[in-house]
């Protein structure tokens, strides 16, 4: 580690006006973005990179990277406060963060959601500035085997996820599961439950479907309470005095950030698995150690500082590979692989020979994104908290159309409107008769994830798959998940039974 | 109030007509491009730089909307269903040609009329070093000896199933007579690359650019490029092509504009011209070349040519590697 060549980046990073100016921007535009259901990171990502062109490297890197940490942040906003993941990594966030806005603290969610998220990033640019050659090579040790048993761990974190039935979670999982079999096959490329509709061919669009789950099944279940007269206005007596968690809330949730952070960084830095994965992981790690995982689901700031903080480290995590083997840890970091390849640049493990400047000023630029979106969450705090105020006849309205114009603006496509209202009552149904719904995103997720590396692990070995016991890597995961499994089934029939005997509520 | 909105209708109505009365004058309006393909990848960015060069051709902007879906079929298909009036042009890539073979789509060229090819990519047979040096593989003919000595056995990584470069690898087969495995990627060549210098499996059949990082880090060695002449690029200009070793395995990914069927005979001329004019930019230019994507202009009559006889050559092709 070359100490004063690293200072010397950070400094110029740091005391450029256009670079300062470029990540704040950026930050705000990716904060907006990621609010906005279906409007993703990688999609603002991807549409400023023309814009780009004209600047120099670490300015245009310093735009995409605000707008990748600010869209990591921004998911959360609307997940906490109308039940709609603005982004697919902020979907773990709405099971902690939603009752909090229903309980009547959408302020500290969402100052929480802030904080987590901006130290979940500082960790995950720490580890990415002094252990990316170590993480790098531990990511190559990822082949098809790994990929697989790690897919098979992110699925049996379902159980902790599942709320009060386990039995109603794994039919959640197993249909989620099922829709991803809809599509032409990725290895083989046979047509599967397409029905003559051409827009399946590549499967139910994953961002529809999402929105649908949640933010229309929302929308429904809202309508239906008006109609019935249940509706009342959300409590919103809490006055936000200050933006930041106070001192009692940070002692309580650091070690979920702390863990949160460090989880989402080594899974974003595993090419193939990004933020989506990473939440659930941290949420249901976070959940088994906890000492009442009883309160988990039920709003408590933990939930949403264990998945925010995971998904912010994801940002760091991703870069790693990017940098250090120019191969992109996730969707975002693909295209910001374009981007150093328009500029000339090609990252891979000549880039820390060749390049080395370069890569502390893209080190220094992602700790700079982190605190630009510091600055505009600690801006619009106020704002932000202030949707759960509007009345409901008006907000749901609003939800529906900005929640059917997302799913449509992902292909441009009439057909993901209806899978998006066709989700939103098969959400709403689901919610009705209390079967959890993020089993079924988890299964969405990691569904053609575990095919694809299953086929593949076969198919390199002709058929063989007891060869997975040459790989230690995936056995540890293999081991992990089952005990993961185990353990919950165990907790969760503690809290059944602590339920059952009627726990006093915890001020 | 009423009277002022129907005047401003009539006005643009008028203004409408008088577009497609007066070809002459076209382009009066803005246009768009369609990409089959998402925003940021290899087809994208190439289409974004030529549309860029083009807009001052016709003095008029581009927009380019991404109309991605069922691996480039929704893309492709409104290309092709776009109304020709001239002012909707269209990036049609490679995977055209396999779309009627796969059943995914009953269009094929023959629903477009073509305006230029602007980008050609070649394939190379990419091999894991280590792998290599233990089997004494210095070239492209010791990589066939070895493949003929162990049939079936040698596994080469090509992309997602149906993808150009897992088509290459059955080129590469019906040139050569070898009988090589091919794995599919579904999340692309990256991950193929990084699989192939990972060693589990022996090699890619990807182009160069995608293969660069680890041929320049020594984890990869490329045994020849399937082009008629080298990649010029300076990491590159050493890697002999396949045709110089005695096999004659050409095959490349192709990217082109193409209008829908039945535009106006002399708005297709403008914009054919503006292509020749813009494929020389030298803003273009340098973009492609610090993408490390080759230029390779082919104009319309060549090129509806080239892909009637992709239409032909690459379900050949497909069959030889099992996707038919």
């Amino acid at each position: 580690m070359d100490w004063s060549l690293l200072f010397q980046s950070y400094g110029a990073v740091f005391s450029s006006v256009q670079v300062l100016l470029m990540t704040l921007l950026g930050a705000m535009g990716g904060v907006l973005l990621g609010a906005i259901p279906g409007m993703t990171a990688t999609m603002g990502v991807a549409l400023l990179i023309p814009f780009s062109y004209g600047m120099d490297l670490i300015p245009s890197i310093g735009l995409l990277l605000g707008i990748y940490c600010g869209g990591m942040y921004g998911g959360s906003i609307s997940a906490i406060l109308i039940h709609a993941p603005g982004t697919p990594s902020a979907a773990a966030t709405l099971i902690d963060g939603y009752p909090m806005t229903k309980n009547g603290q959408a302020g500290k969610a969402l100052s929480v959601a802030m904080f987590a998220s901006f130290c979940g990033g500082i960790i995950g640019a720490l580890i990415m500035t002094f252990l990316s050659p170590l993480v790098a090579k531990v990511a190559m040790k990822f082949t098809s085997a790994e990929m697989l048993m790690l897919a098979f761990f992110g699925l049996s974190v379902i159980v902790s996820i599942s709320g009060k039935s386990i039995a109603k979670g794994l039919i959640s999982a197993f249909f989620g599961l099922l829709l991803c079999t809809v599509g032409l096959d990725p290895t083989y490329s046979v047509k599967r439950y397409i029905f003559g509709m051409k827009p399946l061919l590549s499967g139910f669009s994953f961002i529809p479907t999402l929105i649908g789950l949640f933010a229309i099944a929302e929308v429904i279940a809202g309508v239906e309470r008006i109609i019935n007269g249940e509706e009342t206005q959300m409590k919103n007596s809490e006055k936000i005095t200050n933006v930041l968690p106070d001192g009692k809330t940070i002692r309580q949730i650091w070690p979920n950030i702390l863990s949160g952070g460090i989880i989402g960084t080594f899974i974003g830095a595993i090419p193939g698995a990004g933020g989506d994965i990473a939440v659930f992981v941290s949420y249901a790690f976070n959940k088994s150690f906890s000492k009442h995982p009883e309160k988990w689901g039920t709003g408590i700031p933990n939930g949403v500082a264990a998945t925010e903080s995971a998904n912010n480290g994801c940002s760091g995590g991703a870069m790693i590979p990017l940098l250090s083997l120019g191969v992109p840890g996730d969707a975002v970091t693909a295209v910001l692989l374009g981007a150093f390849i328009m500029k000339g640049i090609q990252p891979g493990p000549m880039m820390y020979v060749e390049e080395l400047p370069t890569v502390y000023r893209v080190f220094a630029a992602l700790m700079l994104a982190n605190l630009a979106m510091l600055l505009v969450g600690c801006l619009g705090v106020r704002l932000f908290a202030k949707i759960v105020s509007v009345e409901k006849k008006m907000l749901y309205p609003i939800i529906l159309v900005v929640s059917l114009l997302g799913a449509f603006s992902i292909n441009k496509s009439v057909f993901d409107v209806g899978v998006c209202v066709l989700f939103g009552v098969v959400g709403w149904l689901m919610n009705k008769y209390e079967f959890p719904l993020s089993p079924i995103l988890l299964a969405l997720i990691l569904g053609p994830m575990c095919e694809q590396n299953f086929v593949r692990f076969v198919d390199l070995n002709q058929g063989n798959f007891w060869e997975i016991l040459h790989h230690p890597i995936a056995i540890g995961f293999f081991v992990v998940s089952v005990a993961t499994i185990v353990f919950s089934i165990f907790n969760q029939r503690k809290i059944n039974r602590l339920e059952s005997q009627g726990v006093p509520e915890e001020k | 109030m009423k009277k002022i909105l129907s005047l401003v209708v009539a006005v643009l109505l008028i203004a409408g007509l008088a577009t497609v009365a007066f070809a002459a004058d076209y382009p009066t309006k803005g246009l768009t491009a369609i990409n089959p393909w998402s925003a940021g990848g290899g087809t994208d960015s190439c289409l974004r730089a030529f549309t860029a060069a083009l807009e001052k051709q016709l003095g008029q902007t581009i927009t380019v909307d991404n109309r991605t879906g069922a691996s480039g079929v929704t893309g492709h298909e409104a290309i092709a269903d776009a109304d020709p009036d001239g002012y909707t042009i269209g990036m049609i890539t490679f995977e055209l040609a396999t779309y009627k073979a796969l059943e995914m789509s009953d269009y094929t060229y023959e629903d477009y009329d073509a305006l230029c090819r602007v980008n050609t990519d070649a394939a190379a047979v990419t091999v894991n070093a280590k792998w290599a040096s233990d089997n004494g593989i210095a070239d492209l003919q010791g990589y066939i000896d070895y493949c003929l000595a162990h049939p079936g056995e040698v596994r080469m990584g090509g992309s997602s199933s149906g993808s150009v470069w897992h088509i290459a690898g059955g080129y590469l087969m019906n040139a050569t007579g070898i009988e090589i495995r091919m794995i599919t990627f579904a999340d692309g060549a990256a991950d193929a690359v990084k699989s192939a210098a990972q060693g589990e499996i022996e090699g890619v059949t990807v182009s160069l650019a995608e293969a660069r990082s680890f041929i320049e880090s020594g984890d990869l060695v490329c045994l020849g490029v399937m082009d008629t002449e080298r990649n010029p690029a300076e990491s590159f200009k050493d890697i002999p092509t396949c045709q110089e070793q005695g096999v004659d395995a050409v095959y490349a990914t192709q990217r082109g504009l193409a209008l829908p069927k039945g535009v106006d005979e002399e708005i297709r001329k403008t914009l054919e011209d503006a292509c020749a004019a813009a494929i020389e930019d030298p803003d273009f230019v340098a973009a492609m070349g610090n993408m490390g994507q080759a230029i390779s202009y082919m104009n319309a009559e060549e090129y509806t040519a080239f892909i009637a006889q992709a239409a032909i050559d690459v379900p050949a092709a497909m069959e030889a590697v099992g996707l038919l």
